[in-house]
């Protein structure tokens, strides 16, 4: 059960952000940031997530290896796998001014892959002897580690696992870095797909190929792993076919999660944020991930252009200032100097703005000119972004 | 300064690692015959120069640059093709869901594919007496990719791929065959991570970085007393406080590079309205003189 917070006006500074017309933080109860890598997904995520907590909200925020000074920001430690609570100011001042909402509050946490990869298999272990033989399985002690698709996997299941608390308002879900878009949303069903996979369940199985009607293709896979096999002397086959066995009797519980994610992110609360840079190479990535998160018929809610240059100073002001000549040449060089830069960006910005899919709103957020490395340097960037 | 014949071009995102690529690519470029690897899937590198290979394919930039695309994906197609060589299968089986479930039961093994043939083409260079500049992806997958040489070697103390995994374990570790280049921009997180992605290198997986490229550097253009009657000026003052941090923040990266026996070169912020393969040329001239300095 949740109820509405009521919002609240932060102590510090107005709401510029808070434009209805642009991203409305008080309405989702989940936002979902994804994102080429290098781009400031963590910090967009954290800011998102203390501004909403500014406005009122109980907030949670999963990052996903936040740089050393965020992981301070937020007083996370290395081994914050469960939710810690943020010091925010601004909620305090707001709480005994009596004006706010009492439920404001922000809790942060880092997601841990395999310690939460590790607590399914025991949640859904049907015995201890099971959940050891998968624990120490070669094949999963691999995937269970720094491994593509098994983080997204987890990620997706720690949500479930945040979501499921009546006391929180808004998740905000920060996602490993990933080439492309559906990585992370398509990882349940690519890990469940592996582990129902008939080819694999029979490989190494003695006269399996005769008990089932398999395809071509699946003799196929099995004669690409026997010849890896082959070649490396890896006896991998044995491993793997005992890690998918392993998993029998799991796969009901495994599969109604996947079931309740995917439900989970096409919700109507449910907020997908496209985080990008102005590069255009990072646009051109941006905009593929529009484009696979459309065909998966997952609606983007907005678009954040990350350290867009701030608005530059007025070149008039430097006709009348009483300078040094000198040194107003100098000036001048450096705003056509940025001014330049502003256009590449600009140009950038349009093709975005023209490719956006309908229903999502564009959002800048200008940079701070430093790195963040406080709670008020992301309140700073929350309540910065505008529409673009 | 002498370079390796193979020079792997890593960074954080967002720091240019492809443009600094191209740029080296061209720079090299002008003393013996280059090739591009592009381990990219988007070619950005390739883009910068102007050229989009198809894959596999070689494409011809200048008489002595050329660049090739190598993807994971066409180096586990060609495995794939060599073990099923029944073309209709394997190109069927190449669409299917269970050419995804092979990959995802062989950890590693696209990884592992993509570095012998970056071993074999190395091979090459070194005979042909060619650079060969390898836009790498960004370095915390980077390492990732390198470590699993080593990995390999770890899960497979004998056989076949135990003496595969040792030759390209012996290449990635031999300086003058393979050095690393790690990219980085004038802020605080690019530069620690391209220390701690040199350091990761050399202690874990024990192969040299070889350079470390400072990428868009703005000229110094106001001194201490000028930004200190800029203070009336609130946005203009604030800019050139930006573009003198930016410079200062690239000029104090070198020391704690020197400090690790890392060569820093830098290059020029491009204030431009457009970054095109014209822009990435003068950035291959900046560091052709930059590398003949030392």
């Amino acid at each position: 059960m949740k109820t509405k917070a009521v919002p609240l006006k932060p102590s510090a500074r107005p709401e510029q952000g808070a434009n209805p017309e642009s991203f409305d933080l008080r309405s989702p109860s989940l936002v979902i940031c994804l994102g080429p890598g290098g781009v400031g997904k963590t910090t967009i995520s954290a800011a998102l997530a203390v501004h909403a907590a500014m406005i009122g909200r109980a907030v949670d925020v999963m990052t996903v290896d936040p740089a050393p000074r965020l992981l301070d920001a937020l007083g996370l430690g290395a081994d914050s796998s469960e939710p810690v609570e943020v010091e925010l100011e601004g909620i305090r001042h707001a709480r005994r001014g009596g004006g706010g909402s009492a439920r404001a509050r922000l809790r942060a946490l880092r997601l841990d892959p395999k310690r939460t990869f590790d607590s399914i298999v025991a949640r859904y272990a049907p015995s201890e002897a099971a959940r050891d033989t998968i624990l120490e399985n070669r094949i999963y002690r691999n995937l269970s580690g720094a491994l593509a698709g098994v983080a997204d996997y987890m990620a997706m299941e720690k949500l479930l696992e945040l979501a499921a608390n009546a006391l929180t308002d808004l998740l905000v879900l920060d996602t490993p870095p990933a080439a492309e878009a559906i990585d992370f949303l398509d990882a349940p069903r690519r890990l469940l797909e592996l582990l129902n996979s008939r080819a694999v369940s029979l490989l190494g199985a003695p006269g399996g190929l005769f008990r089932s009607r398999l395809r071509m293709v699946d003799i196929a896979a099995r004669a690409v792993l026997t010849a890896f096999d082959r070649v490396t002397g890896l006896n991998l086959l044995s491993d793997i076919q005992s890690f998918v066995r392993s998993f029998d009797g799991m796969y009901e519980g495994f599969s109604a999660r996947a079931a309740r994610a995917q439900d989970k992110l096409r919700a109507p609360d449910t907020a997908i944020v496209v985080v990008t840079t102005a590069e255009s190479s990072r646009i051109a990535q941006a905009r593929e991930f529009i484009g696979a998160l459309e065909r998966a018929g997952l609606r983007v809610a907005a678009m954040v252009v990350n350290r867009v240059i701030a608005e530059l100073p007025d070149a008039a002001e430097l006709s009348s200032a009483r300078i040094a000549p000198s040194l107003k040449r100098k000036l001048k060089r450096n705003l056509a100097d940025y001014a330049a830069l502003k256009t590449r960006e600009e140009v950038s910005l349009s093709v975005l703005r023209n490719s956006l899919p309908g229903g999502a709103v564009l959002m800048v957020a200008p940079d701070l000119g430093r790195e963040p490395r406080t709670i008020a340097d992301l309140a700073e960037i929350g309540s910065s972004l505008r529409a673009g | 300064m002498t370079l390796p014949r193979v020079l792997f071009v890593t960074g954080k995102g967002g720091t240019g690692k492809s443009t600094v690529a191209a740029a080296l690519a061209i720079a090299l470029s002008r003393r013996r015959p280059t090739t591009l690897a592009d381990l990219d899937r988007r070619l950005s590198a390739a883009a910068a120069l102007g050229a989009i290979p198809e894959d596999s394919t070689v494409v011809k930039v200048t008489d002595s640059l050329d660049v090739i695309a190598v993807t994971p994906r066409a180096e586990l197609e060609a495995f794939i093709e060599r073990i099923v060589p029944i073309r209709a299968i394997s190109r069927r089986m190449l669409r299917s869901r269970t050419f995804g479930y092979v990959t995802a039961a062989l950890p590693g093994l696209e990884a592992f594919l993509l570095l012998e043939r970056l071993r074999i083409m190395g091979g090459d260079a070194a005979l042909e007496d060619r650079y060969l500049v390898i836009d790498a992806p960004a370095s915390g997958s980077a390492v990732e990719l390198l470590s699993v040489a080593s990995g390999v070697k770890g899960i497979a103390p004998a056989g076949t791929l135990n003496r595969l995994a040792d030759s390209v374990d012996r290449f990635l570790t031999d300086a003058t065959r393979f050095g690393a280049i790690v990219t980085m921009a004038p802020e605080d997180l690019a530069v620690r991570e391209a220390l701690e992605t040199a350091a990761a290198m050399r202690e874990r997986l024990g192969i040299v970085t070889v350079a470390a490229i400072m990428n868009c550097v703005p000229d110094l253009l106001f001194d201490t007393s000028e930004l200190a009657a800029l203070s009336p000026f609130g946005g203009h003052a604030r800019l050139a406080v930006r573009r003198n941090a930016a410079h200062e923040q690239a000029a104090l990266a070198a020391p704690r590079f020197a400090a690790a026996g890392i060569p820093t070169f830098s290059l020029p912020m491009m204030f431009t309205p457009v970054m095109g393969p014209g822009e990435v040329k003068k950035l291959g001239r900046v560091l052709d003189a930059e590398l003949l300095d030392r």
